[in-house]
């Protein structure tokens, strides 16, 4: 037992002597306290509630949900570790704050308890909590945290219909679905809006022989189901896009008059290549042609922003 | 009157509640003064907002299916058809929110106030491990309505959890209870939720509030170390 250990019972014994009885002294203030919890906690579930989002769609790779906001500064540092390092980030951080909590006792054995005789230890918290806060604040107001969450209510309405009219019977998106018709995912992106509405319209007319079946859909319907199909070929992406590109491919690839001639030009490859193609090309180029001399970035640009470059490149179509 | 009292005896030969209630609540404490005080409450309101999860869990749990077909058909019953169904979710869902919170708003007392020095070290490590419980509530039955954003959060923090260097695959195998999320991770997810982590906790929290009485609730710290005061 350390010096001081005997000396703190001692006194610790004295203050109890001459303290209060926990009941009622410290229990009135534990009841107000969890009765004011209590009332704000029924404003907030009765006001505010818990929404239920639609239902759960495991075809559908480009939802991005938004963490907790407490989680949220998570979300910012990972940001902060591109490619490998994100293991350091998501784990490795975390598990050594958590030994770093557990052990804290073990660690701070002195004497001393006010916070302003542990400056150290006062410090580290005070600004773990600052820049938790900062994060966090970061989180909500810069507008790349999810560069795709942002989803058009045309296509939203076209997946619900896809769902609706059991198209999956036949079709596959994702992997997940039937084999009766081509995985949509894969082929679509090849097809103009015109085509696909005509096909929706008669299938006969455009693959005579089709199993497809016409189905007689309303015009409305017809342009969210096709809104829908080329949200598959590819989808909205932000700025950082051209600028991820630039930074990382524009050795190899031109597109206009930009960039090197290692690889191919890819400014019409919107036109020729399906936006799943694209993100797997880039994720792996080996899954798709084994004698590749391109680098596969996968790990080494995170998921979302290599989804972002594939739809970049999946809108270019050749014409400016 | 007499017959209370008469009452209470007799309760007290076979039960020993006057010295339950000595012990747990007529015992005393060291004075804090002023405003310091209030800090101190916010482990009973922990206490608190986890017996508000349990009451409201087990009601949620008489109308949810844990099944990938049905979970999201009975939470939206619970939802719209249910008496106070809506209410009791939103409950639930704050209540998570608001623990979350709480528990590191306690954390932070005591961290600031060095409360976890000799001798109460165990009761802080019983913490810590309170406040990863926690989180793993707040984990797996973030899952449970079976919606878009439960799905991909969940899968979103399996990938995290497989990005673990050396045992990455397994921990996001034995997570989602194959390679694929599904049936298997719905079914275990909410039997942690609902049978594991509770069990835990209450019996973690149990040995946590054991100590703290046992050791007394530590004094506001002061700036000098004030010696014995020789009476
Ligand atoms: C009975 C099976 C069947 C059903 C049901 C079905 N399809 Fe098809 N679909 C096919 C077949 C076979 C083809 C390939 C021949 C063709 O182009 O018609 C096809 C082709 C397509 C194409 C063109 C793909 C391309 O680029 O070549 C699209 C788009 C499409 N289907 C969408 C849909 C949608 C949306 C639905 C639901 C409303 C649907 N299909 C329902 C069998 C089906
Ligand atoms: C070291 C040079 C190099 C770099 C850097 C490079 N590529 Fe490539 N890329 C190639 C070559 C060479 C090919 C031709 C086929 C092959 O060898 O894989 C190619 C093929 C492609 C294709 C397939 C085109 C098709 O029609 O099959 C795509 C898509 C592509 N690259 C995208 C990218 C993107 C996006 C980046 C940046 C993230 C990038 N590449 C960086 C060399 C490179
Ligand atoms: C469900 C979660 C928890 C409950 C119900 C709970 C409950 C309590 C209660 C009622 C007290 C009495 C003093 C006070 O209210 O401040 C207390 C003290 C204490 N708690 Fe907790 N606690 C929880 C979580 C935690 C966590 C996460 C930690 C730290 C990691 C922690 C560490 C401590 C310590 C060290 C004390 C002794 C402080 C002292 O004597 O001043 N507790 N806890």
């Amino acid at each position: 037992m350390s010096a001081w250990h005997e000396e703190y019972l001692k006194r610790y014994a004295q203050l109890k002597e001459r303290g209060r009885s926990f009941f009622p002294y410290a229990v009135f203030k534990d009841v107000i306290v969890s009765f004011l919890l209590l009332c704000v906690l029924s404003a907030l579930a009765y006001f505010v509630g818990a929404e239920l989002g639609d239902l759960a769609d495991p075809t559908d790779t480009t939802y991005n949900p938004r963490p907790e906001w407490y989680f949220m500064f998570l979300f910012q540092v990972l940001k902060l570790f591109p490619g490998r390092l994100e293991a350091v980030a998501a784990v490795v951080l975390p598990v050594l704050v958590v030994l770093f909590l557990f052990s804290l006792p073990l660690i701070d054995r002195g004497r001393e308890r006010h916070p302003s005789r542990r400056p150290l230890l006062t410090g580290i918290a005070l600004m773990t909590i600052i820049a938790w806060g900062f994060l966090t604040w970061k989180g909500y107001t810069s507008p790349l945290t999810n560069p795709i969450v942002e989803k058009d209510p045309l296509v939203l309405a076209g997946h619900r219909l896809y769902q609706e009219l059991k198209c999956s019977y036949c079709h596959s998106i994702g992997g997940q679905g039937g084999l009766v018709g081509p995985e949509l995912d894969k082929v679509v992106g090849d097809q103009t809006e015109e085509w696909l509405g005509k096909h929706f319209r008669d299938p006969q007319a455009l693959s005579p022989g089709t199993v497809m079946p016409k189905l007689n859909l309303l015009g409305d319907e017809i342009t969210i189901l096709v809104a829908y199909m080329k949200s598959l070929g590819s989808g909205p992406f932000t700025e950082e896009a051209a600028k991820l590109f630039n930074e990382n491919c524009t050795t190899c690839h031109r597109i206009g008059k930009e960039g090197g001639d290692v690889g191919p030009n890819l400014s019409a490859i919107g036109s020729v290549r399906s936006k799943s193609y694209i993100k797997s090309y880039i994720e792996d180029p080996s899954r798709a042609n084994n004698s590749s001399s391109m680098p596969a970035y996968k790990g080494q640009l995170t998921d979302i922003q290599i989804e972002d470059v594939a739809r970049y490149l999946a809108s270019l179509k050749g014409n400016k | 009157m007499r017959n209370n009292r008469r009452l209470l005896g007799w309760l007290d030969e076979r039960t020993g509640l006057k010295k339950i209630w000595e012990t747990l609540f007529a015992r005393k404490i060291p004075e804090s003064k002023g405003s310091v005080a209030w800090f101190y409450t916010l482990g009973s309101a922990c206490l608190f907002v986890f017996v508000v999860q349990v009451i409201t869990g087990v009601l949620l749990a008489m109308n949810y299916v844990p099944s990938p077909d049905h979970a999201y058909d009975s939470v939206r019953f619970i939802d719209k058809q249910v008496f106070l169904g809506h209410f009791l979710r939103g409950l639930h869902k704050w209540g998570a929110t608001f623990m979350v919170v709480v528990v590191l708003l306690h954390m932070l007392r005591v961290y600031f106030m060095g409360a976890y020095k000799y001798p109460r070290e165990v009761t802080w490590m019983m913490g810590v491990v309170i406040l990863l419980l926690v989180m793993a509530f707040s984990f797996t039955g973030y899952l449970l309505p079976w919606d878009q954003k439960a799905y991909w959060a969940t899968a979103v923090g399996a990938n995290i959890a497989g990005q673990t260097p050396v045992v990455g695959s397994h921990v996001a195998k034995i997570l989602k209870g194959g390679e694929e999320m599904g049936v298997a991770t719905l079914t275990r997810f909410y039997a942690l939720h609902v049978l594991v982590l509770p069990i835990l906790t209450a019996l973690l929290v149990g040995i946590h509030l054991f100590l703290v009485v046992w050791h007394g609730i530590s004094e506001p710290p002061e700036k000098t170390n004030r010696q014995i005061e020789s009476n």
